[in-house]
């Protein structure tokens, strides 16, 4: 196993920049560096050395870490070196490294590496993957958490259970003339139903986590003048958008990621929707009704201290054919508009002023309510993954049709078509269940052997 | 190189791998030598005296479906049929008889002698004639050389065989018959990695100082399911076994006299089987059962000879009869043969090509308890894939390999050929992937076509073939034909019985899917002019092939998902050592197997996930890969 090397933060310029090694060569490669040959770092400690290039002159003064394998992130001897942010010297330092016995590292090699070393499963490896992507705080504890091997945890009672009732079925098949037990129908079907249950609840914690790891893309429409920007910007906590009183400035969409209490959000203001005046207009209107075919969710806003205009009816007839939002904006001034219009949805309806900030709170809830409730602190194990949530639905449905089998008293090598699909399936999860892992089971199990 | 005899094919041992292999290669036109210890013993059974049961009986009707040997001996000589799972799917339902063990041998060397371009040959084969990488004939105890182009090994127990009674062991191929001792060697000696495993048998009893009262009695099936498609008629008269239970006190006493047993002293090095275990074993690891199963197996017709099915042990033979004297019946038993252990070498199977032929010595192949499995009909059918394809390299024909969707024989040699063994191998239905499409009853269907093909399947059975695969269309039409209407008494009684309502009529076809409705039903349902021509056996088929025809279609929808990237290639010139992230142990493992695809690769066993991880990553980005 040769050591690698690379850079762990991000590219441009910081206050720190960080370098990792892992590998064998990895503590030697750092006496080399600080020019001590007799260097023995304690462990897991981090010590303050001086740099040196080849010359003998400072490099850097940096913060240097050794870990030993097999109590390291990939299970090998690891070193982390922290520099001062500036590309310069990180590259230089890596150039450095290379030269001494170390290659860089491909993409995703110590994971691959920390997997190869049995630190980690597939499933963590991915969490990795969406805690390095995570946009917010609640996406970071559902990675971090995959990452502690919660839903292999979550699985495990399932996928025990559902070995047993493998056990007790194959061996009746296998091992019709031994002493056995009698396979009892009730039963197993209430233990099957269990299990069912469980990748039942898993499964539809999906919704909330892919929000959580995929985020909501809402776009704020509605005919020019209404306040779309000032909204916008009131929930960008920034100025970002032009706001003028004049009617159609907002000319092109905008597109900025927010976290809505921790689930990332990407909103995106866009050009009132009218006949348009000229050329620029006009793409600007296009583009409206793509950012609106590309939504989640549409916040049509409309002004409250007017009345209900032909063009907001337009935007309204549009937006009604998907999941939407009616924000009635400037509830600081008098309100004018007529409500019972036959396009109006009142549960759909929050009041609230760009201005002031008056009714935000409403808003955000209930943007948020149609994907399910999302609290970063509270709430358990969510699924995030596609493919995960693939293999949950998948293995529900396979376990469904042997309960089908089970409770029609079918011959059990039927019913146990269900089951071996959605233990395959699990296994994509969890690891795989192999034919001898059975077999195995069923002789620890029953006394086997006429 | 000068030789005292020479042949096309030589086979080793005349056992049930030894049989087949040898009738196979010399009906195939290769001129065949079987050479055995005792001429007298060929066809034994050296444990139970039975054939078949659940796996095992469709391994016998995938051999007879192929031209094989085993099911016809065995319905001449069967004693005791019984079609075992007759309650469940036809897909796990298997036939299984207990054979007469005299018969049975003289069968099969009457078989045997009425073949032609067989030649038995008596004597112990010592070494095998090696010459630039092939196999050119063998090296006899005697002194003479026999010549030929290939040879199967088809040694049973017998290679570097030891026995063990109690703290007493002795070396022997069998209780009573030498061990083969200088073959082991030169097996060694051409590099084949070899291991050492373990089997036992039960003690044989008196049958007249067996109190036959005390234990429940078990019939014959009245309608005997043969293992032949060419058998008519069972004509051998039909005999009970007996069912008994070992005690309590029995299990302490075995337990207080465990020091006594090779297993339990460390005596005995192999690995023996989980699902066949010793009594020392069921009453240390069960110790909390108040009972174990026993069957009490008559050996013959003219015999008094009893076989204990469920008292394998290797304690010392003198303790055995005290200790079986405990069994309520066994009380003033006798014992005429004594139980006993026995370990073997076997030659890991990865050595093996999906023909049986080792690579590392052209023309050599092995079959049977070589190759790490146990069982007749396990051996049985490794001698037959054997002596096919030893004649098939003499005659310079192309080789047969079978697949894991069309038969058990697949499923047994691909797991054997690809994961090795680290116990006695024997099959089960739950190895098959494709079970419900591996039936008993559609063997013929599934390899008759290869049988022919080879030469193995004369014309009466072809044509008997041909005309059975027709009744059963015809069956098949009139159930999908045949309408059972609302008006019709049968439809009330019927709907009642399954508590569903069927609309205005149901065809017979998705009536007979309801587990409740049983082929008898629908006979009976029948139009009169088809029932009367209908055997219940075409019948049983053709609704089989209805009931699972639509879980074979749903299945073979998620094993190609699930293999969708097992068939991701490796290239072959892959340099396993070059790939970053691989231990040395699993570069190991991968350059033993070579793997073709990732499906290949993660059956080898003991390849970690992540060493799949990185090798899939690896083989994707190489020129040659996906």
């Amino acid at each position: 196993m040769d050591t690698i090397a690379a850079i762990s933060t991000p590219p441009g310029r910081s206050a720190i920049g960080v370098i990792r090694l892992s590998g064998p060569e990895s503590l030697n490669i750092l006496r080399v560096l600080i020019g001590e040959e007799q260097f023995t770092p304690e462990p897991n400690r981090f010590v303050l050395k001086k740099i040196v290039r080849e010359s003998g002159e400072a490099l850097d003064y940096a913060l240097a870490g050794y870990f030993q394998g097999p109590h390291s992130f990939t299970g090998e001897d690891m070193v982390e070196i922290s520099c001062h942010g500036s590309p310069v010297i990180l590259r230089q330092l890596l150039d450095l490294i290379q030269k001494l016995d170390a290659r860089l590292a491909g993409p995703g090699e110590f994971t691959l590496r920390a997997c190869k070393n049995g630190k980690m499963n597939l499933s963590q490896a991915e969490a990795i993957r969406d805690l390095i992507n995570a946009q917010t705080d609640a996406a970071a504890v559902q990675a971090a958490r995959q990452l502690r091997g919660e839903l292999s945890t979550a699985l495990q009672p399932a996928k025990e259970s559902l070995i047993q009732i493998i056990v007790r079925l194959e061996s009746a098949l296998e091992f019709v003339e031994d002493d056995l037990p009698k396979i009892q129908v009730v039963e197993t079907a209430t233990q099957l139903s269990k299990v069912l249950t469980i990748i039942q609840e898993l499964s539809s914690t999906y919704a909330s986590g892919h929000l959580l790891r995929e985020g909501l893309k809402v776009a704020i429409v509605g005919r020019p003048n209404v306040g779309k920007s000032s909204l916008f910007n009131r929930l960008l906590r920034l100025e970002r958008a032009i706001v003028t009183e004049i009617a159609g400035t907002t000319r092109d969409s905008i597109t900025e990621s927010i976290s809505l209490r921790g689930v990332p959000v990407s909103l995106t203001d866009t050009a009132g929707i009218r006949r348009a005046g000229d050329k620029i207009e006009e793409i600007g209107v296009e583009r409206t009704h793509r950012a609106m075919a590309d939504a989640d969710l549409l916040v049509v806003v409309i002004d409250g201290s007017t009345e209900l205009l032909p063009e907001d009816l337009a935007v309204l007839s549009q937006a009604t054919k998907g999941r939407h939002l009616v924000a009635v904006n400037k509830c600081d001034l008098p309100r004018a508009i007529g409500l019972d219009h036959q396009l109006l949805d009142q549960s759909n309806v929050v009041h609230l002023s760009a201005l002031t900030a008056e009714g935000l709170e409403n808003l955000t809830t209930a943007i948020l309510a149609p994907f399910g409730t999302v609290d970063s602190e509270d709430t358990g194990f969510l699924v995030t993954d596609s493919r995960h949530y693939d293999l949950l639905r998948r293995t529900q449905r396979s376990l469904e049709d042997s309960l089908l089998e089970l409770t029609a008293r079918a011959s059990e090598e039927l019913v146990l078509v269900g089951l071996h699909n959605a233990l395959k399936f699990l296994g994509e999860i969890t690891g795989e269940t192999t034919t001898e892992d059975i077999l195995s089971e069923i002789f620890s199990t029953f006394c086997i052997g006429k | 190189m000068v030789f005292d005899d020479a042949f096309d094919v030589i086979v080793i041992g005349g056992g049930h791998a030894g049989c087949e292999a040898a009738s196979a290669a010399a009906r195939l036109g290769a001129e065949t030598a079987l050479v055995t210890l005792n001429l007298d013993l060929v066809g034994q059974m050296s444990c139970n005296p039975a054939i078949g049961g659940i796996a095992k009986g469709h391994l016998v009707r995938e051999i007879d479906a192929l031209g094989g040997i085993m099911g016809r001996v065995a319905d001449r000589t069967g004693i005791q049929f019984r079609l075992l799972n007759r309650s469940r799917g036809p897909a796990v339902q298997s036939p299984r008889a207990q054979a007469d063990r005299g018969l049975y041998r003289r069968e099969m060397r009457t078989t045997l002698e009425s073949t032609g371009n067989l030649h038995l040959r008596q004597g112990m084969v010592i070494d095998l004639l090696v010459s630039k990488g092939k196999v050119v004939g063998v090296v006899m105890q005697d002194g003479r050389r026999m010549g030929a182009a290939a040879v199967v090994i088809a040694a049973g127990t017998f290679l570097n065989g030891l026995v063990h009674t109690g703290r007493r062991t002795y070396t022997a191929g069998r209780a009573g018959e030498p061990a083969s001792i200088e073959l082991a060697e030169t097996l060694k000696r051409l590099g084949f990695p070899v291991g050492r495993l373990k089997t036992g048998t039960p003690p044989r009893l008196d049958g007249r100082t067996v109190n036959w009262d005390a234990f429940q009695s078990q019939d014959a099936d009245e309608r005997p399911v043969p293992f032949s498609f060419s058998t008519e008629m069972i004509e051998q008269p039909q005999i009970k076994c007996y069912v008994g239970y070992t005690t309590r006190s029995l299990h302490d006493a075995i337990r207080r006299n465990l020091h006594e047993s090779p297993l339990y002293s460390g005596q005995i090095k192999g690995i023996g089987p989980r699902y066949c275990p010793s009594i020392e074993d069921k009453v240390v690891k069960f110790a909390d059962k108040d009972r174990h199963q026993l069957f009490l197996e008559p050996e013959g017709h003219d015999t008094n000879e009893v076989y204990l099915n469920g008292f394998s042990t290797s304690l010392p033979a003198g303790m055995q009869q005290d200790l079986l004297r405990m069994i309520p019946g066994l009380e003033d038993v006798r014992i005429i043969r004594p139980g006993y252990a026995i370990e073997y070498d076997y030659v890991d199977p990865r050595e093996l090509g999906p023909d049986l032929q080792c690579r590392r010595v052209a023309g050599l192949f092995h079959a049977g308890q070589v190759n790490g499995t146990t069982g007749y009909e396990e051996a049985a059918c490794q001698g037959l894939l054997a002596g096919i394809n030893a004649a098939a390299l003499v005659k310079g024909r192309q080789p047969i390999r079978l697949r894991r969707d069309e038969s058990y024989i697949g499923v047994l040699v691909d797991d054997l050929i690809k994961q090795g063994v680290d116990e006695p191998y024997r099959i089960f239905t739950s190895r098959a992937e494709y079970r419900l499409s591996l039936r008993y009853d559609n063997a013929d269907e599934r390899l008759r076509g290869y049988g022919r093909n080879l030469g193995l399947v004369g014309d009466s059975d072809w044509d008997r073939f041909h005309n059975r695969r027709e009744r059963i269309l015809r069956i098949k039409a009139a159930l999908r034909g045949t309408r059972l209407r609302k008006c019709e008494a049968a439809y009330v009684a019927l709907s009642e019985m399954v508590g569903l309502q069927f609309g205005d009529s149901i065809s017979l076809e998705d009536l007979a899917r309801r587990p409740e409705v049983t082929a008898d039903m629908i006979l009976r349902l029948l139009p009169g002019d088809t029932r009367g021509s209908i055997s219940i056996g075409d019948l049983e088929t053709a609704l089989a092939d209805n009931l699972y025809a639509g879980y074979i279609t749903a299945q073979q929808a998620v094993l190609r998902r699930l293999n969708n990237n097992e068939a991701t290639r490796i290239p072959p010139d892959l340099d396993f050592r070059a790939i970053n992230g691989l231990s040395h142990e699993m570069v190991e493992r991968l350059e033993r197997n070579r793997p073709l695809t990732l499906g290949e690769a993660r059956n080898i066993p003991g390849l970690t996930a992540a060493a799949l991880s990185t090798l899939y990553v690896a083989a994707s980005h190489s020129p040659g890969g996906i």
